[in-house]
């Protein structure tokens, strides 16, 4: 059986799986304590994408412009740059992390946005002498990569220009990559259950936020600038996502000492395990029981609906790659069939990625994995019956293939706007399995009632 | 009062120009707010760019044609799954986005070839789509690629296709509004009277400023439709391409959103002499009056009261029972800026309550001499708005609901004031007399939610 691996046949784009560089680096940013980023380019860079995660998460974000003009784009825009951090400071007296992240535009007219921050160093320290105020130059142009590489790239940029060597803190850095705040919900209980003390990249569980009676509540991230300073001081990094957060953690242990283990992407039963394992590897912490009793709940769970419903249904993924690489492992482990992997972005590191040659193993049917993959190429095979599929995984910006050909789709990954509290949902972790195996089911469920499908089935299983 | 530099402003000054608050016996042209000018840098001003002007607000509701966005594909991607304007072929406009996926080699050596091939494999993989709009992005503003030239290539090879080119950067104008322009004035240029069409009735129109937004164009469409009047180009709610190619044709131009669409029909005035007409079709007793005056423009007044008394007596019952209800609720509308003359007086007139606070992110001067001359006294009228400012507004004016987008609202949520979609609607339509019906409804059950009232309580305390 194979695992054929190829690169979309056309140039342009219909219909985009992931957004641009400047994008991911916004999302890693506003996972920050007193963070505003600022998006030096024109406004709809930043106001569209604050739309978006308004989309996801049901919340507010605060990004800033630099508001390019006209004139910016001929004389150059740093004067733009300059007043908006000036602005934003004199505005916002808690502000203490402003991420200066770069757009097309202006990467083309080659803004020196590091020689800007240098010389901003200065005038701050002048003009703000009691502020602790960090600037960081977050280079994400978006005719290269994605927004997955985007958040990458700004991951490294904050470590790099942050962290730095002091007191070993005994600390485990997890650097999480592109998940929902019910994945760090997940992250902290199981480390909480290892007893294991850990600086989490980035804390966003608290951007689900509540409505309070006193009105004070609005949703931003939980990661301090000390906790991104203090990750040179960690005994060890977990990077979870080969592409979100790995080259930060391969930073930490190439110039800082700080021992670094990339992935398993912890989804599924095996992947957490091996992620609980290098959690202990990595601390001396034994496991408890507590984890292998929600590892018993759910392989108990997922093994009343896997030869049941599960078996030989053909499954299509889209989404970040790392995310569509573990659920394409966790399929197997219920015996659903993955046959269509789409990756959407430029790296050709995916056809490298040992994952993939794993995946080849492991199957007894035919695989495809397309990268650079636009969400035409899955309405295509569709529709010319090129594939067929039971079930598709992915993103909402999909949904419009599953509605119009009648096929149930579960919503997994960024952004999931056409479903309500998916943000809320871990999909890592055993819990994460279990609401992972649990949704398709009920998916699979809802869509047999409404096409009377054998619904009578669904009695004594 | 003159003009109002609220106190999160203190350190931008400038500000002061763009906030007014009115007071009685001012002559309003001494504070008319500055607008349409360049943003201040860092103010997270809520302000978009002139391709989404350009693409997302009027072209992209065309639906029969391909938006081919020449850039990295972000600027793609942001524009779809967005909007809500429908369409009677099954929402072509809204499922599908394109690219040309501009990656650092076209930035270098040019994007012209990787332009061309998108194109040509976008009516490949589409065989029954022959339209197409470019549009534009910084990046390929900034490199000078020649979307034109490409475009009539194309169409001199594939032979039944028609391309329309905007040239929308980002970074052009100061906001939204630019990329309205540039598309206005070089459609007319350049696709207005390429087309014959088919004229069916004596009572001929185009209808101006008006994008569909969940179902808008129908409830308009089904008016003119019972008066007998053919509408030649709706610019651009439902519309096809080249309906939108034979607006020369009509004998009025009926125009509602005036920002966005007032330019086109100027030039449809000057270069083929029909009249403008401006209406609102917000709004209960505004429909009525705009119906009236185009059933006077073309001597159909009798079949218009009919429809008038008809629709009174279905939806008039309705409004009355929410103006009840919604009487004296004060109401804050921060959209793109027309809607805040639109709906200032409609629902202080229809429903009794009061606009406190208005703001817009793109309206010119023309939109605030409109709105403050329809607005109240002791409101606040802003320019270019920017989040603290919101948050110093509402301590001022406390409004019960406010019109905005869906993020400010998430925002606004946790002070525990309802919002309402003023850009997208919550369950609209909410144009014409079932509209504003709608519309009364949706704010009822916003600033009748018991959860607001529960999120006050503090389970900790009494």
């Amino acid at each position: 059986m194979t695992c054929m691996v190829k690169q979309k046949d056309r140039t342009g784009i219909i219909n985009p799986m992931y957004n641009c560089q400047p994008a991911g680096a916004q999302y890693a940013c506003i996972g920050i304590t007193d963070c505003i980023p600022l998006v030096h380019g024109g406004q709809g860079c930043s106001m569209f994408v604050r739309l978006l995660f308004a989309q996801h998460f049901k919340e507010n974000f605060d990004i800033a412009s630099s508001s390019i003009h006209e004139s910016a784009a001929v004389f150059g825009g740093l004067v733009r740059a300059e007043d908006a951090v000036d602005t934003m400071l004199k505005r916002y007296p808690d502000l203490k992390v402003i991420p200066i992240i770069t757009t097309c535009s202006t990467e083309i007219i080659g803004d020196d946005i590091d020689g800007l921050v240098g010389k901003m160093r200065r005038s701050i320290k002048k003009n703000f002498p009691d502020r602790e105020v960090h600037l960081i130059p977050v280079h994400t142009p978006s005719f290269k990569g994605s927004h997955v590489s985007g958040y990458n790239e700004a991951m490294t940029a904050l470590v790099t220009t942050l962290a730095k060597k002091g007191k070993p803190n005994g600390k485990l850095n997890l650097i999480t990559g592109w998940v929902n705040p019910g994945d760090v919900t997940e992250f902290k209980y199981i480390l909480k259950e290892m007893g294991v003390e850990a600086n989490v990249l980035m804390d966003t569980e608290s951007f689900d936020s509540p409505t309070m009676p006193g009105k004070d509540a609005f949703s931003f991230g939980s990661t301090t600038v000390e906790d991104i300073i203090d990750s040179a001081n960690a005994v060890g990094t977990i990077a979870l996502n080969r592409y979100e957060g790995a080259a930060a953690a391969e930073y930490l242990r190439d110039e800082l000492e700080v021992p670094a283990v990339i992935g398993p992407t912890p989804i599924g039963i095996s992947n957490t395990d091996k992620f609980i394992k290098n959690i202990s590897l990595m601390t001396g912490k034994a496991v408890p029981d507590s984890l292998a009793i929600e590892r018993g709940k759910a392989i108990d769970a997922l093994a009343d609906l896997a030869h049941m419903f599960f078996a030989d249904k053909r499954v299509a993924i889209f989404g970040n790659p790392d995310l569509v690489i573990a659920l394409a492992e966790f399929c197997l482990e219920v015996e659903l069939k993955p046959v269509l992997l789409l990756l959407g972005d430029d790296n050709k590191a995916y056809q490298k990625d040992p994952r993939l040659k794993q995946l080849e193993k492991n199957i007894d049917f035919d695989m495809e994995v397309i990268w650079n993959a636009d969400l035409w190429v899955l309405e295509k095979k569709i529709k010319d019956k090129e594939i067929e599929v039971d079930l598709i995984m992915g993103h909402s910006k999909g949904r419009y293939v599953a509605i119009d050909n009648k096929i149930p789709m579960v919503r997994v990954g960024f952004p999931t706007f056409d479903r309500a509290g998916i943000y809320r949902q871990p999909v890592v972790g055993y819990r994460g399995a279990v609401y992972l195996g649990e949704t398709i089911a009920n998916t699979l469920f809802a869509d047999m009632e409404f096409k009377k499908d054998r619904e009578w089935i669904l009695n004594t299983w | 009062m003159p003009l109002q530099l609220f106190k999160c402003d203190e350190v931008i000054p400038e500000r002061k120009k763009h906030c007014y608050i009115k007071m009685p016996g001012e002559d309003i042209s001494d504070y008319l707010p500055s607008s349409n000018v360049e943003t201040i840098p860092g103010t997270l001003s809520e302000r978009g760019c002139s391709y989404c002007g350009a693409k997302l607000v009027i072209g992209g509701v065309l639906k029969d044609t391909i938006q081919m966005i020449h850039g990295p594909v972000g600027c793609a991607y942001d524009t779809w799954h967005t909007k809500r304007y429908t369409s009677d072929n099954d929402n072509f406009q809204l499922k599908y986005v394109w690219s040309s996926d501009l990656k650092e080699g076209h930035i270098v050596f040019g994007g012209e070839k990787q332009l061309k091939k998108s194109i040509v494999e976008a009516f490949a993989e589409m065989p029954h789509i022959k339209r197409m709009y470019i549009y534009t992005t910084c990046g390929t503003a900034l490199i000078g690629d020649d979307p034109k030239a490409v475009a009539r290539d194309v169409e001199k090879e594939l032979g039944d296709v028609d391309i329309f080119v905007v040239e929308c950067p980002g970074f052009a104008g100061v906001s939204q509004s630019k990329g309205h322009h540039v598309l206005n004035i070089a459609w007319m240029n350049e696709k207005v009277g390429t087309v014959e069409p088919e004229i069916t009735s004596d009572y001929t129109i185009n209808f101006i400023g008006d994008y569909n937004i969940q179902g808008d164009t129908f409830v308009l469409e089904k008016y003119f439709k019972r008066l007998g009047i053919q509408i030649v180009g709706h610019f651009t709610g439902n519309a096809t391409y080249d309906q939108c190619r034979s607006m020369h044709r009509a004998k009025l131009s009926v125009v509602n959103c005036s920002r966005s669409a007032g330019y086109i029909a100027n030039e449809l005035k000057k270069k083929y002499g029909i009249p403008r007409l401006d209406i609102d079709t917000w709004g209960f007793d505004y429909t009525m009056a705009g119906l009236r005056k185009v059933g006077i423009f073309f001597g159909i007044e009798d079949k218009v009261e009919e429809l008038v008394a008809e629709e009174m007596a279905k939806y008039k019952p309705k409004i009355e029972w929410y103006k009840e209800r919604l009487q004296g609720k004060k109401m804050a509308i921060w959209t793109g800026g027309p809607r805040l003359w639109h709906w200032t007086k409609a629902v202080e007139d229809d429903l009794g309550m009061e606009v406190v606070a208005m703001s817009s992110k793109f309206g010119h001067q023309e939109d605030f001499e409109k709105v403050i001359s329809r607005g109240r006294e002791g409101t606040i009228y802003i320019d270019d708005g920017n989040e603290l400012e919101f948050f110093e507004v509402l301590d001022m004016v406390k409004p019960d609901v406010i019109f905005t987008g869906p993020r400010v609202g998430e925002l606004v949520k946790k002070l525990h004031i309802p919002y309402i979609n003023g850009h997208a609607y919550h369950n609209g339509p909410y144009m014409g007399f079932e509209g504003f019906a709608n519309m009364a409804r949706d704010m009822y059950n916003a600033t009748n939610s018991p959860l607001m009232k529960l999120a006050a309580n503090d389970i900790r305390v009494g």
